[in-house]
C-alpha cells in the first residue's frame, strides 16, 4: 500500500501544498480512506505537518478515515429523523453492532456515516444501507433489517 | 490635526488619535488605552477575525466590523462602547458560552467565592470550579464583567470530551475550549511546530491532532505556548495548577542555555504558579521552550530537593546546621591549599557565582585548578573563540541575514529560541544552508541539507572553505593553494560522504549571500580539530567580510560559558581574561586581591578528574554534578582525600562527598549572564531559597569567612556585581584583536580524517537537558518518558 501511495505522491511537485486536496482524492480513491500511513507519506512529500492534513481532510465530509465495509450504513440525524427518535437508532445500532459513526465493525460487515438529511423527511426516521432507503424505522425493524446482510 | 504619509488621524470614541497607516481600528485603541473587547486577537500575530467581539460602530458605515482586522482610515468616527454593540456582544458569548461550562462565571456569589476559592467545600459542590484550574487565568470572566452579562439564557450544552492528561507538562480539557484559534496559530505560525489543527467540522470541529494522536506522537517540542496564549482552562501547565491565583510575578533570566530568554514567574506565597506571561499578558515575554517554560519549575519545587547541609559522619551522610557544615568544610578544606584542590563550577551559574568560585581558588586555596564542567576540552579555545569568532552574531541577526550557515546544530532542542529564528527565515524565503552529520527537525526547514559522516565536521569545513575561497579571491593565499591541491577536493569530499552538487550549492548560495550568519553548535568545536575548526570559521567570515556581512553566531550549551572565563573561571583566565602566565596581570590581580597568587596554570575540568591521586588532586569542590564514571571512576573517587558538593540533588557523587552543601537555583537566585549574543540578562529572586539552601556566592563568603581569608563581600549578587565591575568590564572589550586575515589551517588527513573523536570533559555534551551538570531526564520524570517517546525524531 505505501508503494501506491508514493506512486500518487510522485505525480505531483514536491512542496506544492495547493495540491493537497488532489492527492488527497487519489489516495481516497485508491484505498478508499485516508489511512495514517498516507497521511504520513503526504506529510513527507507535502511539508505539510499531519495534524495539518488531517485538519484539512476532516473538514470535508467527502474523506474517510475507516475503512468502508461490505455494506454501508448510513443513519440520518437531520431534523425531522431526529425529532421522530434518529439518536435511539443511533444507540441501538451501536449497541448491536458495536460501532459509532465514522467506524468499521471488526468483521468488514458494516461502516457507520451519519447525514443531515436524506430528502424524504415526511417518513422520519429514516436509515440507508447501501443504495437503499429505508423509511419509518424503528429498533426493531432495524434490527431484523440488519440480520439481511452477509 | 494632519495626515500626512505615514500617519493618518481619526477619532475613536470622540478622542482623536494619530497612528501610523495601517494599523488596525483595534491597534489604535490599543494605543490610546481605549479598551476593546477581544477574544481571539493575539498581539504581535496576524488577526483572525473569528470571535466578532472586537465589533465596533463607524459613523456612515455598514454593519458593524471587527476592530481587529479593519484598518483605520483618516478621519474615521468610531465608536467602541454603545449600547447595541454591547447587546451584540454579549449575544455572540452567550452563544459560545452555552457550549462552556459557565455557571462559575454567571454565579451570584461569584465575588465571594474568588476570595475564598480554595476551600475544600468549593470543589465540586458548583459545576464550573471542579472543571478548570485555579490560577484564576480566564479571560472569558474579564468578558463577562465587562459585558455585564449576569445569565446565558442557553442551557449548557456539556460536550463530553474526555479531558486528556496523559501528555506530559500540560493537561487538556477541550469542554473548555472557546474555539479562539490561539493554539493552534501560535504553534504553526509562530513556532513552526505545526502540531495542532482545527479538525473535524460544524458541531464537533475541537482542536486536534491527526487521527486524534498524542501532542507528543504528533511532534509536539512542548514549549508551552499554546498554554501561555489559551483565554481558557482547556491547556492548563500540571505544575500549579491549583496553585491559586499569582500574587506576585517576577521578571528573571533562564539560565538553561545560552540564549538566556528572558521569563517571567508567578507565585503566590512563595510557590510556583507558572513560569508564563506576567497575569494579564499574553505575549510579554515572548514564548519560552520546555527548558524554561516546564523544567526550570520542576527542578526549582522538585520533591527531592536537598535543602540542609549534610557531612559524613562514620560513613553516613547526616544533616547539621550550616554552621557546622561550613566549619567542617573549612577546617579540611585548609589542609589542601595549593595545587592539589580545584573547583568545578557550572556554566549555568551566574557570573556572580563563578567569579566567587574562582577567586576562592585562587586567594584561598592558592591554586589556579578552576574550571567548568561543560568547558571546552582545551582550554585554549575559550581565548581563541573571544578573539576569532567576532563580530557576534546576534538573536535579531538571524532575521536579518539573507543566508544562513548552519552548522552541525539540534538546535530545536539545543537552542529552541534560535531555531525559532531560523525556521522564521526559512518561511520568510532566506536561504537556509544546513549541514550536519544526524538528521535533526532543524533540516526540515533547510534549502539545501548536506549530511557529512560522524565526527567529519572539520573536514567538510575544510572543503567547503576551499570551494568557496576559490570562488570568492582571484589567487588564494600560497600555502592554503598548495594544501587545497594536495588535499584534492575530490578525496576531501568522499572523506566526508558529501556529494560535489551539494557542496556546489552551499558555494554558490555564500557567494551570492550579502549577509550572512552562521550559526554553529559548539559541538564542532569539541572535536581534537577544534582549534582548526576556529580558524576555519573566521576564514569563511574574512572571505565573506569583503563584499558582506558577515556574524558568527556560537551556540554553547551551557548559557554563560563565555560569560564565566570572562569572569575568571578558566584554568588559564584570569578574570577579565588576563592569562595567568602573564606577569603583568598577576600583579594586577595580587593587589586587586590584596595576596599572592600562584603563577601555576591550572588543571582543565578533565584533567583535574583524571588526575586524583598520584600527586596531583587531593581536594576537589564541585558546585553541581560529575557523572561516576570515566575520568571520575570510583576508584578515583576513593583516592580523593576531601570533597565538598554544592548542589540541588543528592546523585552518585554525593556517595562519595565528605561535605553536601545545598545550593539554589537560578530562579531563587540574583545576578547577571552573558548571552550567547553578548548581551548581559539579570536574573532575580523569583522564588525564596527552598528550605534551608543558599546561593553559591553565599557559602563561598561563608567558607571565606570561617578561613579567616580578608575581601570577601556577603556574598550577595548585588555586592558581589559591584567587586566585578569595579575591576572588569563583562564582556570583555576585544580590542587590539589583529586586523582579520585569512590564517592558515592543517588540513585534515583526508584518508582517515581528524580521526574526529570528541573529547574530554564534555563528553554527554548532546544531552541538551542537564542542568548543573545533573541530568534533567533523571529528576523529572515527564521528561524522562518524553525523551523516550523519542520526541525529537517526530516531525
Ligand atoms: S506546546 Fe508548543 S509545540 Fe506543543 S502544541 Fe503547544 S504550541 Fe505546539
Ligand atoms: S484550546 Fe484555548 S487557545 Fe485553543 S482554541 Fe480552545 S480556547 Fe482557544
Ligand atoms: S531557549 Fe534557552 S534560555 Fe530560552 S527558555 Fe529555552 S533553555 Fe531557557
Ligand atoms: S431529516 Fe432525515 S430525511 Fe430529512
Ligand atoms: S478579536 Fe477581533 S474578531 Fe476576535
Amino acid at each position: 500500500m505505501a508503494v501506491s501511495i508514493i506512486a500518487i505522491t510522485s505525480k505531483y511537485a514536491p512542496g506544492d501544498k495547493s495540491n493537497l486536496i488532489a492527492i488527497l482524492q487519489d489516495a481516497q480513491k485508491k484505498v478508499g480512506y485516508i489511512t495514517p500511513e498516507a497521511v504520513d507519506k503526504i506529510s513527507g512529500h507535502l511539508n505539510i505537518s499531519r495534524s495539518q492534513i488531517y485538519g484539512v481532510a476532516s473538514f470535508y465530509s467527502q474523506f474517510k478515515f475507516n475503512p468502508p465495509g461490505r455494506n454501508s450504513i448510513k443513519i440520518c440525524l437531520g431534523t425531522a429523523c431526529h425529532v421522530q427518535g434518529g439518536d435511539f437508532l443511533l444507540n441501538a445500532l451501536n449497541s448491536e453492532i458495536g460501532i459509532s459513526p465514522n467506524e468499521t465493525t471488526e468483521d468488514e460487515k458494516f461502516d457507520l456515516d451519519r447525514v443531515a438529511c436524506l430528502g424524504c423527511c415526511a417518513l422520519a426516521p429514516v436509515i440507508m444501507v447501501n443504495d437503499a432507503i429505508f423509511s419509518n424505522m424503528s429498533v426493531v425493524k432495524m434490527k431484523d433489517l440488519l440480520d439481511l446482510y452477509e | 490635526m494632519r495626515q500626512d504619509k505615514t500617519h493618518i488621524t481619526a477619532l475613536i470614541d470622540g478622542e482623536p488619535v494619530r497612528v501610523r497607516r495601517g494599523d488596525t481600528i483595534l491597534d489604535a485603541a490599543r494605543k490610546e488605552g481605549i479598551y476593546i473587547p477581544t477574544l481571539c486577537y493575539l498581539e504581535g500575530m496576524k488577526s483572525y477575525g473569528g470571535c466578532r467581539l472586537c465589533l465596533i460602530d463607524i459613523k456612515g458605515g455598514r454593519g458593524f466590523p471587527a476592530a481587529c482586522t479593519t484598518p483605520l482610515e483618516p478621519g474615521m468616527e468610531i465608536r467602541t462602547k454603545t449600547p447595541e454593540l454591547q447587546t451584540l456582544r454579549r449575544n455572540i458569548l452567550e452563544m459560545t458560552l452555552s457550549e462552556h461550562p459557565y455557571t462559575c462565571l454567571v454565579c451570584a456569589d461569584k465575588k465571594e467565592c474568588g476570595e475564598f476559592m480554595h476551600s475544600t467545600r468549593k470543589a465540586g459542590t458548583i459545576t464550573g470550579c471542579n472543571f478548570c484550574t485555579s490560577n484564576g487565568d480566564c479571560e472569558l470572566q474579564d468578558l463577562i464583567d465587562y459585558l455585564e452579562l449576569d445569565d446565558v439564557r442557553y442551557p449548557i450544552s456539556y460536550r463530553g470530551i474526555p479531558p486528556v492528561k496523559s501528555n506530559p507538562f500540560y493537561d487538556l480539557d477541550y469542554n473548555l475550549c472557546v474555539h479562539c484559534g490561539r493554539c493552534v496559530r501560535i504553534c504553526n505560525e509562530e513556532r513552526n511546530s505545526n502540531v495542532l489543527a482545527f479538525v473535524e467540522r460544524g458541531n464537533s470541529t475541537i482542536v486536534g491532532t491527526a487521527f486524534g494522536e498524542s501532542q507528543t506522537s504528533a511532534g509536539c517540542e512542548f514549549c508551552g505556548a499554546c498554554v501561555d496564549v489559551c483565554p481558557t482552562g482547556s491547556i492548563s501547565g500540571k505544575l500549579g495548577k491549583w496553585a491559586g491565583p499569582p500574587s506576585r510575578s517576577v521578571k528573571t533570566t533562564c539560565t538553561l542555555c545560552s540564549v538566556g530568554c528572558s521569563m517571567n514567574v508567578n507565585t503566590r506565597a512563595g510557590k510556583l504558579v507558572d513560569v508564563g506571561p506576567a497575569p494579564g499578558g499574553r505575549m510579554d515575554p515572548p514564548q519560552l521552550c520546555i527548558k524554561g517554560k516546564f523544567l526550570a519549575g520542576d527542578i526549582t519545587e522538585h520533591p527531592d530537593r536537598i535543602t540542609v547541609p549534610m557531612i559524613r559522619k562514620n560513613g553516613r551522610m547526616v544533616e547539621v546546621d550550616w554552621d557546622e557544615a561550613i566549619r567542617v568544610a573549612a577546617e579540611n578544606l585548609a589542609a589542601w591549599r595549593g595545587n592539589g584542590f580545584g573547583i568545578i563550577g557550572s556554566a549555568q551559574d551566574t557570573l556572580e557565582e563563578n567569579y566567587s568560585l574562582q577567586k576562592f581558588t585562587r586567594a584561598v586555596m592558592n591554586s589556579n585548578n578552576i574550571d567548568l564542567i561543560s568547558s571546552f576540552p582545551d582550554p585554549r579555545l575559550q581565548e581563541e573563540i573571544a578573539s576569532h569568532l567576532q563580530p557576534k552574531g546576534r538573536l535579531e541577526d538571524i532575521l536579518k541575514a539573507d543566508t544562513l550557515l548552519v552548522l552541525g546544530t539540534d538546535a530545536s532542542v539545543s537552542h529552541p529560541l534560535v531555531e525559532n529564528r531560523i525556521r522564521k527565515a526559512y518561511n520568510a524565503g532566506r536561504k537556509v544552508l544546513y549541514a550536519n552529520s544526524e538528521a535533526t527537525r532543524t533540516s526540515l526547514f533547510s534549502t539545501v541539507e548536506i549530511n557529512y559522516s560522524k565526527c567529519k565536521d572539520y573536514n567538510f569545513l575544510f572543503v567547503l572553505l576551499a570551494e568557496l575561497a576559490r570562488e570568492t579571491i582571484s589567487g588564494l593565499p600560497a600555502g592554503f593553494a598548495k594544501q587545497v591541491k594536495e588535499s584534492l577536493l575530490i578525496s576531501g569530499l568522499k572523506s566526508c560522504s558529501v556529494k560535489k552538487d551539494d557542496l556546489q550549492a552551499f558555494v554558490k548560495a555564500l557567494v551570492k549571500s550579502r549577509s550572512l550568519c552562521i550559526i554553529v553548535d559548539e559541538s564542532l568545536l569539541r572535536d581534537v580539530s577544534g582549534l582548526q575548526t576556529i580558524k576555519a570559521l573566521a576564514n569563511i567570515r574574512f572571505l565573506k567580510a569583503e563584499k558582506s556581512n558577515c556574524r558568527i553566531m556560537l551556540l554553547g550549551n551551557e548559557g554563560n560559558l563565555m560569560g564565566a572565563a570572562m569572569a575568571g573561571a578558566h584554568p588559564y583566565l584570569l578574570p577579565g581574561l588576563d592569562p595567568v602566565s602573564d606577569d603583568k596581570a598577576l600583579l594586577k590581580w595580587n593587589k586587586n586581591w590584596d595576596v599572592k597568587l600562584s603563577d601555576v596554570r591550572g588543571l582543565p575540568c578533565n584533567e583535574m578528574l583524571s588526575n586524583i591521586g598520584r600527586d596531583g588532586i587531593s581536594a576537589l569542590m564541585i558546585a553541581g554534578d560529575v557523572p561516576v564514571s570515566g575520568n571520575l571512576g570510583k576508584a578515583s573517587l576513593k583516592k580523593l582525600k576531601f570533597m565538598v558538593q554544592l548542589n540541588m540533588f543528592s546523585t552518585e557523587l554525593t556517595d562519595h562527598a565528605n561535605v553536601f552543601l545545598p545550593v539554589t537555583g537560578f530562579l531563587e537566585n540574583d545576578g547577571h549572564f552573558l548571552t550567547l549574543d553578548g548581551k548581559i540578562q539579570r536574573l532575580h529572586r523569583a522564588v525564596p531559597p527552598q528550605g534551608k539552601s543558599r546561593s553559591v556566592s553565599e557559602i563561598i563568603s561563608l567558607l571565606a569567612g570561617a578561613m579567616k581569608a580578608d575581601g570577601f563581600s556577603t556574598g550577595r549578587a548585588g555586592a558581589v556585581w559591584k567587586e566585578i565591575g569595579s575591576s572588569i568590564k563583562i564582556p570583555v572589550p576585544q580590542n587590539g584583536s589583529p586586523k582579520p586575515r585569512f590564517e592558515l589551517m592543517k588540513p585534515p588527513d583526508s584518508r582517515n580524517a581528524g580521526s574526529g573523536k570528541k573529547s574530554g570533559s564534555g563528553k554527554n555534551h548532546q544531552d541538551h537537558y542537564r542542568y548543573r551538570g545533573n541530568r534533567l531526564s533523571d529528576l523529572v520524570t515527564d521528561l524522562q518518558a518524553l525523551l523516550e517517546s523519542g520526541m525529537k525524531e517526530k516531525v
